[in-house]
């Protein structure tokens, strides 16, 4: 029978082990350029427009 | 041997060259100082008979396309790319068409040129291909590198903090139960920006924003007349960035109802965002007192068009419609950083790992 500090320690073992620090690390970094560059949503977009149409690689209109 | 030499430039230059009419181009400013989506570039076409003489009473036709699509690397306007961005055929008197145009990106660009007689059968009509190439604006270069540092940087210091040692000491101020947290609040901020991305290109694909800065309302009318002439201005008011918008101004007497052919009409396209000259041109009006041509309003925001002649001036805005790049480019794009991320990482990681004492 599995009980409640038993789940606890293994999805703490699982959240703090390092590929899983590593995979939060990334996506978060991921999110945040694509928030800065790339998103649509219009208060960020009209905010950094000038920034994007200045930036190699990234795409604006 | 200096006979020898003498007999080959003789026959060099007695070899027979077939000659054909030709389009001269001239730019200016100079292609390497011009900047995309900022250089107001003034195009200069001449067409030259097969003997260098100039062509009196021709038609010349411009199309202007721009540079392909570059998925992998992509330019700020990827809806531009791989398009027509002008199209104007104009009375040309000494055979010389002059325009002014704003090149949105870098690359090399195409302007495929008709040279046809105004009377039929004068000379034979030809038509060449000319490729011009703009370069990249150097900011976006500095641009990209500060980001690629901050990048790297970021990374490695994160790398650096991974790499160490990972077990807690007895003393250890953020136990477990907070670092699970932290990562929980971690977990959280991906959600709600996923959350907020999403929605936002949900949204961009029913409607459309763009920053509005530096508004102009066209303040002129768009028919104008006074004694001797009425100046009108038609065409499209709705554009969609990619695709050529058709504008017409038409000058005609406005007792007799006749065309008007021997004034000059001055043309200007204006982006409200920048308030930048984006085209300008002094058109000739054709017999029916009317000049036509095609232009695309690359950046997705309003323009004005403005026709003016002496003291009459018309105008009216259009509005355009921007589209979002397409997603996968913009994927592209983030796949770029996120590697420069993690190289950073890895190196910050490994850096840490190696410099570590082994037990």
């Amino acid at each position: 029978m599995v009980n409640a500090s038993n789940i606890w320690q293994r999805s703490q073992g699982w959240v703090l082990s390092l590929p899983f620090q590593v995979f939060l690390l990334i996506s978060l970094c991921m999110l945040i350029l694509w928030t800065l560059y790339f998103s649509t949503y219009p208060p960020v977009h009209d905010t950094l427009h000038e920034t994007r149409h200045h930036t190699l690689t990234v795409a604006c209109h | 041997m200096v006979i020898f030499v003498s007999l080959m430039i003789w026959l060099w230059k007695s070899t027979p060259v077939v000659s054909q009419p030709t389009v001269k181009i001239q730019i200016e400013p100079p292609l390497e100082q011009v900047i995309p989506d900022a250089t107001l570039v003034k195009f200069q076409l001449q067409a030259l008979d097969a003997s260098g003489g100039i062509y009196n009473d021709a038609l010349i036709g411009v199309h202007i396309s721009a540079p392909r699509k570059t998925p992998w690397f992509t330019s700020d306007f990827p809806i531009v790319e791989g398009t027509e961005l002008l199209a104007l055929e104009a009375y040309a008197p000494k055979g010389k068409l002059e325009f002014e145009q704003v090149l949105p990106i870098r690359g090399n660009y195409e302007l495929a040129v008709t040279v046809t007689p105004e009377v039929t059968g004068s000379y034979a009509p030809f038509e060449q291909s000319l490729k011009i190439n703009v370069p990249e604006n150097p900011v976006k270069y500095r641009n990209f590198a500060v980001l690629a540092v901050i990048l790297l940087t970021i990374g490695a210091f994160s790398g650096w903090i991974l790499g160490g040692d990972q077990t807690i000491a007895a003393t250890e101020i953020a136990p477990q139960p907070v670092r699970m947290l932290l990562s929980g609040v971690t977990l959280l901020a991906i959600a709600a920006l996923l959350l907020v991305n999403f929605s936002a290109e949900m949204a961009e694909a029913t409607s459309h924003s763009h920053p509005e800065t530096g508004e102009v309302i066209s303040s002129s009318p768009r028919i104008e007349k006074n004694e001797t002439m009425q100046l009108e201005i038609l065409g499209d008011t709705k554009a969609v960035v990619g695709k050529l918008a058709t504008q017409t101004v038409k000058i005609t007497n406005p007792s007799t109802g006749e065309p008007i052919t021997d004034v000059q009409i001055n043309l200007q396209s204006v982006a409200n965002e920048s308030n930048g000259l984006m085209f300008a041109y002094q058109a000739m009006p054709d017999l029916n007192g009317q000049f036509t041509w095609k232009e695309q309003f690359f950046d997705g925001a309003p323009h004005i068009i403005t026709a003016n002649v002496m003291q009459l001036q018309v105008s009216h805005e259009i509005e355009v419609e921007g589209i979002a790049p397409p997603l996968s480019v913009r994927l592209i794009s983030l796949l770029y950083f996120t590697l420069i991320f993690v190289v950073g990482l890895s190196a910050g990681f490994w850096g840490k790992r190696n410099t570590q004492p082994i037990l």
